[in-house]
């Protein structure tokens, strides 16, 4: 029964499953688009807010780059107070790591080294004309600015510890004449741009690389610039490696559960005006682009699905144990139902079997009560017999007793003895025939035999002298395709025959070729014997009580004792069969015998 | 011409019409006398009274047991030539049976005026013709 119900637990729940898949996954695509829209909208701002600080490193730049120095600028020598002035400046802008002034050979002139947040070293000038900086610096136009790649900072080619990103804005200097005379270099520290830019909302991560794909600086990172740094154990060294970066535009993207969405910050080449409108726009030269990629990671998806999916598991924990519940409650009705018509067809056969028993019994019933009452008929013949036959006699013998006993003329008496006689000689031949009736009566002597009834009828018709003869007078007919074999007593069957053949013979009429007929047939399954001959016939309205009695002779000219039909009943009842009469005066008798099945 | 007779007995024993007619001549000498051996011979008689215009007997003592017609299909054949018959007739059903359902068939027929079991004494007799011939008797 488990295994029923476990394959209607499936066969129920699996839709739900496909249903709720399908809900989990819908809802999922819904939330990742939603993210993706708010990384998107993210991504613009962080790299809105990148640029304007890149503008406003730019801008400071610029005006650096805008003042007029006086002639053979030297501002560690005479022009000390020209530049000590701006010093103070200097020293409030706390962006500024380093502030210098290179000279058109690549060699500083002016350095301004920050130390702590209020202070600052002048001095230790560097041969710097091998820095790619410097190089694209004194390749500047008068519009023109250069912004360089954020790096660790290196003091004499070792990078510094701990590790200080920077950017380089590098601007051309002129003097009052308009001659270029150098450079203007200041070293922006970035940590704190960059920190600002990692900032995040929940898990998002942020990326900033630069156009070869290297992490520059990353929330999932402690160092900035990695690859730049001597620990080489940093756990993302090199290149993001996602398909999403390689795109050349921005975009996003969904990997893996990952959503990417990727913007390039490009300012090389594009024009933007700083400072005063007067001054027009200046260009920027910048050597790379950057890349600003943020990620939501799987399990930000996750923990944001999380109350969708905790639901459904809820709704299918229930749904599976309701259906559970359900299946089992319904394979159990259906096996109680099995069960019920089990024992209703087990019932219907018992009353089946109890029916046709019952059917059996009525049919022995109705047997018994027809030989019973067969039996009961033939005693009340016999009551008949014995108060019509036997009694007339005897109240006769008893009369003539006493008229004997009074009478005293002899004459008379001689005349009364004879009579006396003859009553006793009637009541002797009476005896005699009711001792035969009686021996039929008692059914235990008959012996039972498997009869041809063909051949019995030959040897019965043989006794008669009138059928001998080919051409004879009467005819004895058979057909006997019905059935022709009989179980029955042999010796009650023979006198019936002889019986028959005696009576058509006798009351055969005059004039016309007469013949007996045996005829076999079913009824309702019964044996049927049908004799038939074309004698004189019988008026049953008149007789057809007595037809079958003891002593009834019907037919005053032809000698008869009125015993034959008689018999012949009384010897087919004493084996249940029956027997009926059909007559016709002056066309023929026609007796029905019906056997016992 | 067919003379009258005053008793018809039809019975086939012909001990007991030997007994009867003896006993009724005891009562009385000058009544006519009749009988015969079956039922069919007695409705010939009546039918050839009705016919030549004889009068009927009184009284008809009717044996039901006998060859050819019994009793009861005497009486059926009477009851079929009652219409022609003007006189009131007496049948009387005479049998050795004591049996219920003879008696209570005999009810049933209006023609019979009484039923009768053997032997028949004088003293019955006498009642009986006492009945039909009243002060004459």
């Amino acid at each position: 029964m488990w295994k029923r119900v476990l394959k209607m637990l499936v066969g129920l729940y699996l839709p739900l499953l496909a249903l709720t898949l399908y809900l989990y996954y819908s809802q999922k695509e819904k939330q990742i688009e939603t993210l993706e829209g708010y990384q998107i909208r993210e991504t613009t701002m962080k790299k809105i807010s990148f640029e304007e600080q890149c503008y406003s490193f730019l801008n400071d730049t610029h005006y650096w780059s805008t003042l007029k120095y006086p002639k053979d600028f030297d501002p560690t020598g005479k022009d000390e107070e020209f530049i000590k002035s701006y010093l103070e400046l200097i020293k409030e802008i706390t962006d500024y790591d380093q502030f210098r002034f290179i000279d058109l050979n690549g060699n500083e002139f002016f350095r301004a080294v920050r130390k702590g947040t209020d202070s600052l070293v002048i001095g230790g000038l560097q041969n710097k004309q091998k820095q790619p900086y410097v190089k694209a610096g004194l390749d500047l136009e008068p519009n023109q600015l250069y912004l360089s790649q954020i790096s660790l900072n290196r003091e004499n080619g070792v990078v510094e510890k701990p590790t200080k990103p920077v950017i380089r804005v590098v601007a051309p200097i002129f003097d009052v004449d308009q001659t270029k005379i150098g450079l203007v270099v200041i070293n922006f520290k970035m940590k704190r741009i960059l920190d600002k830019m990692k900032s995040k909302i929940e898990d998002t991560n942020v990326y900033l690389l630069d156009e070869d794909l290297r992490v520059i600086s990353s929330s999932t990172l402690t160092d900035d610039l990695p690859y730049e740094s001597d620990d080489k154990n940093g756990s993302m060294f090199g290149i993001l490696n996602t398909n999403a970066i390689t795109q050349k535009n921005d975009t996003s993207y969904v990997e893996n559960d990952h959503i990417w969405s990727k913007q390039i910050i490009a300012l090389n080449g594009t024009t933007h005006s700083f400072g005063l409108k007067s001054n027009g726009t200046s260009e920027i030269i910048t050597p790379s682009n950057w890349l600003l990629v943020l990620e939501i990671p799987p399990s930000l998806i996750k923990s944001y699905l999380q109350p969708v999916s905790e639901s459904l598991l809820i709704f299918n924990v229930i749904t599976i144990l309701g259906l559970l519940g359900f299946s089992y409650v319904f394979q159990k009705n259906i096996d109680q139902k099995e069960q019920f018509y089990k024992d209703l067809e087990s019932k219907n056969i018992l009353l089946t079997i109890s029916k046709e028993k019952l059917e059996e019994n009525n049919v022995m019933v109705t047997e018994i009560n027809n030989s019973l009452e067969i039996r009961n008929k033939q005693l009340s013949d016999f009551n008949y017999l014995i108060s019509h036959n036997l009694r007339a006699p005897v109240t006769s013998m008893s009369a003539i007793v006493e008229m004997i006993g009074k009478e005293k003329n002899p004459d008379v008496l001689v005349q009364l003895l004879p009579k006396l006689d003859k009553v006793s000689k009637s009541i002797t031949n009476l005896t005699k025939d009711i001792n035969e009736y009686v021996s039929i009566l008692d059914k235990k002597e008959i012996k039972l035999t498997d009869i041809n009834i063909k051949d019995l009828i030959l040897e019965v018709k043989n006794e008669f002298t009138e059928t001998l003869l080919d051409d004879s007078e009467f005819g004895v007919l058979l057909n006997l395709n019905a059935w022709d074999h009989l179980y029955f007593s042999k010796f009650y069957l023979q006198s019936i025959i002889h019986n028959f053949i005696s009576n058509a013979i006798k009351y055969r009429r005059d004039n016309v070729s007469s013949h007996i007929q045996f005829k076999t047939s079913f009824e309702n399954n019964h044996k049927v014997l049908l004799v038939s001959d074309n004698g004189i016939g019988l008026n049953l309205d008149k007789h057809g009580d007595n037809v079958f009695k003891l002593y009834k002779r019907f037919h005053r000219n032809i000698s008869g004792k009125g015993m034959g039909l008689f018999l012949v009943k009384s010897q087919l009842e004493a084996l249940n069969a029956t027997i009926s009469i059909d007559s016709k005066v002056g066309a023929g008798t026609t007796f029905k015998l019906i056997f016992e099945k | 011409m067919m003379k009258k007779s005053n008793i018809l007995l039809v019975d086939d024993d012909d001990i007991y019409l030997y007994i009867m007619k003896n006993t009724i001549h005891q009562l009385h000498n000058e009544l006519t006398i009749n009988s015969f051996t079956d039922g069919e011979q007695a409705v010939e008689y009546i039918t050839k009274c009705t016919e030549e215009k004889v009068e009927l007997p009184e009284v008809i003592f009717l044996d039901i047991n006998m060859p050819f017609l019994d009793g009861w299909g005497f009486l059926a054949e009477f009851k079929k030539l009652k219409p022609k018959i003007v006189k009131q007739v007496n049948i009387y059903m005479v049998s050795s049976s004591m049996l219920e359902s003879d008696m209570k068939r005999a009810a049933n027929f209006e023609e019979l005026t009484g039923y009768v079991v053997k032997p028949v004494t004088k003293e019955q007799l006498t009642e009986i013709f006492k009945k039909i011939y009243h002060e004459n008797w």
